[in-house]
């Protein structure tokens, strides 16, 4: 589903984010992407966001090799995946529920239908009785779920995560682990960047580890 | 799954396959057909329309300030304009074509005046010509000036009779030749061409137009320079919802089209206050202007805006407006990328 074949990012500084990085991840797959901060995991993160492209080498996402989307392609190649940040990136002057409903609103869903999904989503993260507050009188456990609930909205092929446990406590972190479980269960390809060691151990799960831009260990 | 019941304008949906536990697929994806596209492009035109409008509303005094400014900066060309049509107007009412006053010689009989007055007709340069008397001269001038009693203390008709002559070819150039013509016949005391403040007028105009095209030009970049400004203003105050958007896979249209309603309504809003304070200082100077007509024993009459008028005024105004929002759009919208 995922494959970097020889990837390096340089910035235009001479710094090489990452240096020729070859993974492959398989349709249905989850895996953590750990390193220290600086080792490239969120560049490897934006190069499949298409928020950067690589200065060498290809990323492919399905059969998609992204460096043959045009700008103008990349707003539909962002629909297909879904993005989970560590700061949430929620919007303070809506709803939860209209924050949610935002990924449907851009693809264009039917108004009735989007509202259903944006609930079936509520309902899996466990906020349902939550939609009409607005999300900064949430919890940050339960703010990291509405952002959670907005990157799946939309049933991505890929699901992608930015340090989700960033600002957790390790209960709340394995609540939200379990969530992206679930999520893997029924078929999206997960892929959570993240350097809570002890909570990626506890899970049985592939995974990459990167140092200094380059790819270190891979496997569990 | 209540996927399959199809639900009035509910967005069709693939039927979800009986899941098998062993193999893994992907999540469903969902795809929409083109009927289903234009729907929903046409829904968040019309939803970002209202949203464009309400917000402009919820934010009364910025909103109101903009559009003062706007108002002005189209009304004044848009004023500018109706003046020069009325002006124009005025130049129309008295006529423009040049006509040749040949005052003919107190000595001169209405016989011979007539006389006169149908050989001009056989000439080659001119195109009509109209004997008034020296009675129908009297006449008129009783009628128009109010001075009628003076004739009452005259022993006889001071006024000579006079014949008007159109020239067939209006020329600037043979105008004057013509005059010299007539002005050699025997009969005739002095022939004068009644076009010199016409001319004057109309030279004016043609210059007042050169003046209102330059002003207009001037406040038409006002009005790009303050809506570009106040949707400036607003691309940064929604910042964080376009980062957000274009996060989730928004097209740059799609991030685009809340800004450039919001141009649109400004485009309408001022448009329609532009319109209002034109009418308002027509109807405001209407009562000097009859008077100072009535003085000049003139038909004509005030104008203001027009139907067909109005509605270019409105339609130029929501483009400005939205030319404005296009502009700071493309420029600042490039800016503003998630990192």
């Amino acid at each position: 589903m995922i494959s970097f074949d020889n990837v390096t990012k340089r910035y235009p500084n001479g710094y090489d984010a990452l240096s020729q990085v070859n993974f492959s991840l398989a349709r249905g797959e989850m895996a953590f992407l750990t390193g220290h901060s600086g080792a490239g995991k969120s560049t490897l993160l934006k190069l499949l966001m298409l928020m950067e492209r690589p200065s060498n080498g290809r990323v492919l996402m399905g059969d998609q090799d992204l460096a043959r989307l045009s700008n103008r392609q990349i707003p539909y190649h962002r629909r297909r995946v879904g993005v989970v940040f560590q700061n949430h990136q929620l919007l303070f002057d809506r709803s939860v529920f209209e924050n949610i409903v935002l990924p449907l609103r851009i693809c264009g869903f039917d108004p009735v239908d989007a509202a259903r999904r944006a609930r079936a989503a509520l309902d899996k993260v466990g906020l349902l009785d939550k939609e009409k507050l607005n999300p900064v009188v949430l919890s940050g456990g339960e703010q990291q779920r509405v952002g959670i609930a907005r990157a799946i909205v939309h049933k991505p092929q890929v699901l992608l995560a930015d340090e989700p446990t960033g600002n957790l406590d390790p209960k709340l972190s394995e609540e939200v682990m379990r969530l992206f479980q679930q999520f893997n269960q029924v078929g999206t390809t997960v892929l959570i960047a993240s350097h809570d060691l002890s909570l990626i151990a506890r899970m049985p799960h592939r995974v990459i580890t990167l140092n200094q831009g380059r790819l270190m260990t891979d496997g569990k | 799954m209540e996927n399959n019941q199809r639900r009035k304008g509910a967005v069709r949906v693939e039927p979800t396959p009986k899941r098998d536990a062993k193999v893994h697929r992907g999540a469903e994806h969902h795809h929409l057909n083109i009927a289903d596209k234009g729907r929903s492009y046409v829904r968040h035109n019309i939803e970002v329309a209202r949203q464009s409008y309400y917000s402009l509303l919820s934010q009364p005094l910025t909103t109101f300030m903009t559009l003062a400014v706007l108002a002005i900066a189209l009304a004044l060309p848009g004023a500018l304009y109706t003046g020069l049509k009325n002006l124009q107007q005025l130049g129309d009412s008295w006529e423009g074509d040049p006509r040749v006053a040949l005052y003919l010689k107190l000595s001169v009989t209405d016989a011979e005046a007539e006389t006169l007055s149908r050989k001009l007709l056989l000439r080659d340069d001119v195109a009509a010509s109209e004997l008034i008397t020296a009675q129908q001269g009297m006449l008129e001038f009783q009628a128009m000036s109010g001075f009628g009693d003076v004739f009452s203390f005259l022993d006889s008709n001071p006024l000579p009779a006079v014949v008007m002559v159109m020239p067939r070819d209006l020329s600037v150039a043979s105008v004057p030749l013509l005059q010299a013509k007539l002005q050699a016949l025997p009969q005739v005391d002095e022939a004068i061409v009644d076009m010199e403040w016409v001319q004057r007028l109309v030279a004016f105009v043609l210059l007042a137009e050169r003046l209102v095209w330059v002003l207009t030009a001037l406040f038409i970049m006002a009005v790009l320079l303050v809506v570009g400004n106040t949707i400036r203003l607003s691309i940064e105050s929604r910042r964080d919802e376009i980062i957000i958007a274009k996060l989730v896979g928004a097209t740059d249209a799609y991030v685009r089209r809340p800004f450039l309603y919001d141009g649109v309504w400004f485009g309408l809003a001022g448009g329609v206050s532009a319109w209002f304070l034109i009418q308002f200082s027509l109807f405001w100077l209407n009562g000097p202007v009859e008077q100072l007509v009535g003085l000049y024993h003139s038909q004509f009459e005030l104008t203001g805006l027009g139907f067909v008028e109005t509605i270019l005024l409105l339609i130029i105004s929501i483009l400005l407006g939205l030319a404005g929002a296009w502009l700071a759009v493309g420029r600042h919208l490039r800016e503003i990328q998630p990192q």
